[in-house]
């Protein structure tokens, strides 16, 4: 997948996976604190992803709470993470698992329910879920390309986010919620 | 002489993306601006070939720099591709009244913007 000047056409899919795969884990590395990390995943969300209504919610275990932490295009106040997801779709989740929700076809609007949760790991353990909860109309649905990028936040966004050298500045408030 | 294309975001990642895939997949020169004002500026310094916009930004929105280049002798013929996240026909239609050339939309699908720019350009 090295650079070929000789080959104009567009990439390739498989390619174009790879490029945005590698440009999210450059983007989320090279975070500089709290406030760009979460700059950096709302711009891999809309730009790789297409969503703009996002949220991202923080586990606090020992309380056994969930508290909005950051949200973008939605009023975080009317979501209700474990209602949304239900007991096993949350257990799903803390347990470092995707949880993808297909489309409804028996909606008009099926497109704008697709919803993904993804488990934020940091040292084994799922510290945050990060909900993306509509996807632009040009959108039409997740794919496998969505997944591996998935994965990538999941696996990377959590450190640069909440890490050692994180700062705390861009905490946002947010009522608890109880798992 | 390679040709030249001014890549404006003010998303790092959107940049960092759109960068790669013009350098791996074609032989265009990438200059960058992130915001629309910085856009004006520099495509008046570097007259680029084409100017790869996205709209929503700080300072100047991507349709107030379109406008103000269209208004510019040394831009006013540049061919501008704004890309955008909001594909409704109206939004679009604002773009095409701003003097864009055209449009594509968020994600950005690399072939589609590959062909789309060499259609400008040429290989």
């Amino acid at each position: 997948m090295k650079g070929d000047k000789h080959n104009r056409s567009g990439p390739s899919g498989g390619e174009m996976n790879d490029l945005r795969l590698e440009a999210a884990r450059k983007r989320l590395a090279e975070s500089k604190g709290q406030e760009d990390a979460i700059e950096g995943l709302r711009e891999i969300v809309a730009n790789f992803i297409g969503s703009e209504e996002i949220v991202l919610f923080k586990v606090d275990r020992r309380s056994a709470t969930f508290r909005v932490f950051w949200s973008f295009g939605i009023d975080p106040e009317d979501y209700d993470l474990p209602r949304a997801l239900g007991d096993a779709g949350l257990q799903h989740v803390m347990r470092g698992e995707c949880h993808v929700e297909p489309p409804d076809h028996n909606r008009s609007n099926a497109v704008a329910k697709v919803k993904a949760f993804i488990p934020l790991r940091f040292a084994n353990q799922t510290v945050a879920i990060l909900a993306i909860l509509r996807l632009l109309p040009q959108k039409v649905g997740f794919d496998r390309s969505d997944m591996e990028l998935f994965k990538v936040l999941s696996d990377q966004a959590a450190g640069p986010l909440f890490g050692p050298n994180a700062h705390s500045s861009a905490a946002a408030g947010g009522s608890g919620i109880r798992a | 002489m390679s040709k030249k294309i001014l890549v404006v975001d003010d998303s790092k990642t959107a940049l960092m993306m759109e960068r790669e895939i013009l350098e791996r997949r074609t032989t265009y020169q990438c200059v960058t601006a992130s915001d629309g004002q910085e856009a004006v500026e520099k495509a008046q310094l570097e007259r680029p070939d084409l100017v790869l916009m996205d709209v929503v930004m700080p300072r100047m929105n991507g349709f107030e720099a379109c406008k103000r280049m269209r208004q510019q002798p040394g831009t006013r013929d540049i061919p501008i591709v704004l890309v955008t996240t909001r594909g409704e026909e109206s939004y679009m239609e604002a773009g095409f009244q701003s003097g864009c050339n055209d449009y594509i939309t968020k994600p950005v699908d690399g072939a589609e913007l590959v062909a789309l720019l060499q259609s400008y350009l040429g290989e």
